[in-house]
């Protein structure tokens, strides 16, 4: 989750979003240095006692300003093209997961192997534990197996909704009649929270998501779990 | 149109710095044109014959590669796990 104040991205926990990290520090830095270079023409061109009436011009700086330019474009347009095809790619998944959103809360379903289904409501502000955190906690976590490809199934049973988890680098809307399917692999085990990115009423702000990754042996004990309390 | 060749080939000679813009220029719209043709031909999502091929996104193979690129993706190793209908 993110912490105070903060500006930067989240870390990342899936390879995609470190693609998208190393992506959007490459093309920040081409805007800083294009920022600084203009910022430096600017003062030069206010303190120069340099000034003719005539109007100048030459042929080279022009081919220069068009070559390079379009040489910076190229440059960031390719690894662009890159993450965006890299993106839709879908390897395998070993899991399945169905995500619907409602209002206001979403819904979890492991329909591969047995019949799984719960809701994700986000805890109550009064009714948190010391070290839990407001308007990002659920009472159900969607748990998943880590290091393994899961692909998931969005969509919605009202009206539009989004499913998002940063670290992880998803974001996708989930659409009413309309199934949107996106993929994942968690590096690391953690609890990775998110919180519904399209207006939905007046509780879009508290319908969290919480994707906790845990080792295989753990999932299964959880699943095991889940359907008995059903 | 020959006229309109000629003028843009004198200001060519006058301002050869005008060659490299078109060159970018002239190769972006190329591109596009090119990918829209691709998409709008090679595309899936798109029938252009509605009586022999009315729906030709039910005829997807799962070996079948229709996006332009594939950077990671092995696409002979995927299987077919959905039923026919």
């Amino acid at each position: 989750m993110a912490h105070p104040a903060q500006l930067g991205f989240q870390d990342a926990t899936s390879p995609l979003m470190e693609e998208l990290l190393h992506f959007h520090d490459h093309a920040l830095m081409i805007v800083l240095l294009i920022s600084v270079m203009v910022l430096y023409i600017i003062t030069c061109l206010i303190t120069t006692k340099m000034t003719d009436k005539h109007i100048l011009d030459s042929q080279e700086i022009e081919i220069v300003w068009t070559v390079l330019p379009a040489i910076t474009l190229i440059l960031i347009a390719l690894p662009s093209l890159r993450i965006l095809y890299l993106m839709d790619e879908i390897n395998d998944p070993h899991l399945t997961i169905k995500a619907m959103g409602h209002q206001w809360y979403w819904s979890y379903e492991y329909t591969d192997y047995e019949d799984l289904a719960f809701d994700s409501y986000m805890l109550p502000t009064q009714d948190l534990s010391p070290g839990q955190f407001r308007l990002l906690e659920a009472d159900h976590r969607m748990v998943v197996p880590v290091e393994s490809p899961i692909r998931v199934l969005i969509s919605a049973e009202d009206v539009l909704h989004s499913w998002v988890v940063p670290t992880l680098g998803i974001k996708m809307d989930a659409v009413p009649g309309r199934l949107n399917q996106t993929a994942f692999i968690t590096a690391r085990p953690g609890v990775y929270y998110g919180q519904c990115s399209e207006i939905c009423g007046a509780n879009h702000s508290f319908m969290p998501i919480v994707v906790e990754a845990v080792p295989l042996n753990h999932f299964e004990a959880w699943t095991t779990l889940m359907l008995e309390e059903a | 149109m020959p006229s309109m060749l000629q003028t843009v080939g004198k200001q060519l000679r006058n301002h050869p710095a005008l060659i490299p813009l078109f060159i970018f220029i002239g190769g972006g719209a190329t591109m596009s044109v090119l990918y829209l043709g691709r998409l709008a031909l090679k595309n899936p999502d798109v029938s252009w014959d509605r009586k022999n091929n009315p729906e030709p996104w039910n005829k997807l193979e799962p070996t079948q590669q229709y996006k332009l690129f594939a950077i990671n993706m092995d696409y002979s190793k995927l299987k077919k796990d959905r039923p026919d209908f």
